[in-house]
């Protein structure tokens, strides 16, 4: 049961004549800290958008704790398309764009989705809210509307409307790369923690002093498909492709030597 | 010369028309704003007729001159045995061309919402139209009351076409105490004086809610939204 948690099966994504994804398949057990990495448009934000839906593939299954999430070989009906809320909600999003909702104050923001989605009553979404805002260290902004916080204050927000949903699993798009860099800090500070916690996660970064501290396993895409996959530390410092050898020398290496010390 | 006993002598009869023109108004209002608010999530269905007939509606009233809509509504209606009052033609007819306009608004102000918005609804468990009650709309508010205002505005004007079918309301009675009094340019102004006077204090209170919203959210303060008022006015 441990090593089929999530199952991603031969995804097929196309856009007009791009390939964004073409056949990825991927298994991840649960507590498993899964790094994508890969050139722009190489298909990242597709595939993690594939796991929960939002993008569906034109081919494959998604399993998460060996239930269907989504099949392309059938149509949504009313009844699925109501257990791939339920599956959603398990399995949290946080975009590079933040995406907090800014007509809602900070708490308002954690406990939206639990009244709406988890049909919790507001003293219990309250207090849970509360609990993961002091873990992301936003326990002194409540009050706050999103306008007012920093970058790194929003993605720690986002961070903490996904957690209030008791996902199993985390999908994290370039978390910190809409960030100012002394604003990095924070939000890995606060993946660190998930990461301690046991979290399974999936996470696209250009991070990759993060990845290969904390990853499990790292994979690097290109063209729509899995071009090398393994143990971070290894993939990062003996690439066997020369697409993966390229990519590697054209991020900016001082920026890699800076991160490792993190 | 003005005929300052005319103020006098009439203003009730037109106080009268004026509170109908302002009852017809509010009541074509509350039908407008949430048939204008379905058509425009009827527009983006994934319902193909649903979508059809929405976009259809809106086409029409907007495409057509709204005294012909009321001639419609008012002398075809009773052919299919619905038989109402002028009032209620009034209305109905108002909140048809109203609503037409407001959908179109809403929907401008829902496309103006950022789209990583209904991501975020959708990708954290929300069904279409819980994303749109709980994170689109509310957003969309302080987007649309400055359109949604420029075109209540209009319907307050356009409601003075309802003479035509004879409703009493304020133009009517106009056009009634001139019949009586020939005194037009006194009456006139007493009927423009009014309408200008509703008018001013709708918008004013529209600036205030608007005001209110915005300065609770304190946001980064984006004044580009009036860019989606209507460009076009009911009358051509
Ligand atoms: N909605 C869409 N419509 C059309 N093409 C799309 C769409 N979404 C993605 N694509 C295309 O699919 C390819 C993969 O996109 P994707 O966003 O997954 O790349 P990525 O690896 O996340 O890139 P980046 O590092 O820039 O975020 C790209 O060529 C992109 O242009
Ligand atoms: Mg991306």
């Amino acid at each position: 049961m441990t090593s089929n948690f999530l199952e991603i099966k031969g995804l097929h994504k196309r856009f007009g004549n791009i390939a964004a994804l073409n056949n990825v398949s991927l298994n991840v057990s649960k507590g498993e800290v899964i790094f994508v990495i890969g050139p722009s448009g190489c298909g990242k934000s597709t595939l993690l958008r594939a796991v929960n839906w939002l993008t569906p593939p034109d081919k494959g299954e998604v399993w998460l704790e060996g239930e269907l999430v989504g099949s392309s070989s059938s149509k949504l009906t009313i009844k699925q398309s109501q257990l791939l809320n339920g599956f959603r909600a398990r399995m949290g999003m946080v975009f590079q764009q933040f995406n907090v909702w800014p007509h809602l104050n900070v708490l308002e923001n954690v406990v939206r989705a639990q009244l709406v989605v988890a049909k919790r009553k507001r003293a219990d979404a309250e207090s849970t809210a509360l609990k993961i805002l002091d873990q992301v260290g936003l326990q002194n902004k409540i009050d706050e509307w999103p306008d007012h916080l920093s970058g790194g204050q929003k993605q720690r927000l986002a961070i903490a409307r996904a957690l209030a949903m008791d996902p199993t699993l985390m999908l994290l798009d370039e978390p910190t790369s809409a960030l100012d860099p002394e604003l990095i800090g924070e939000v890995l500070t606060v993946l660190k923690r998930l990461v301690n916690n046991g979290m399974t996660m999936l996470i696209v970064t250009h991070e990759l002093g993060f990845a290969s501290e904390f990853g499990d396993r790292l994979l690097f895409m290109d063209g729509g498909e899995v071009i090398e996959e393994g143990p971070p530390k290894k993939i990062l410092t003996m690439p066997k492709t020369k697409r993966l050898k390229m990519f590697l020398e054209k991020l900016d290496v001082t920026s890699f030597k800076k991160e490792e010390k993190l | 010369m003005l005929e300052y006993q005319i103020f006098f002598d009439y203003t009730p009869m037109l106080l009268l028309g004026f509170w109908l023109t302002i009852k017809i108004v509010v009541c074509a209002i509350a039908l407008g704003i949430p048939l204008g608010l379905f058509l425009a999530l009827g527009r983006r269905s994934k319902f193909l007729i649903v979508s059809f007939l929405s976009t259809s509606f809106i086409e029409v009233f907007r495409n057509t001159p709204f005294i012909i809509q009321v001639f419609l509504f008012y002398y075809v209606l009773p052919f299919y045995g619905l038989k109402l009052s002028a009032e209620y033609v009034g209305v109905l007819a108002l909140a048809a061309f109203g609503g037409a306009y407001f959908a179109e608004i809403i929907r401008a102000g829902i496309d103006a919402v950022p789209k990583g918005q209904l991501e975020s609804a959708r990708a954290i468990g929300m069904t279409d139209w819980q994303a749109m009650r709980n994170v689109i709309l509310p957003q969309t508010l302080s987007i649309v009351i400055p359109p949604l205002t420029n075109q209540t505005l209009t319907l307050i004007k356009e409601s003075a076409i309802l003479s035509t079918i004879t409703v009493h309301e304020l133009t009517m009675t106009g056009l009634m105490v001139q019949g009586e009094t020939f005194r037009p340019f006194e009456v006139f102004i007493m009927v423009a004086l009014l309408y200008w006077a509703l008018n001013e204090t709708v918008a004013t209170l529209m600036r205030k809610f608007e005001q209110s919203i915005k300065k609770k959210r304190n946001p980064t303060s984006d004044s580009n939204s009036s860019s989606t008022v209507e460009k076009s006015e009911g009358t051509k």
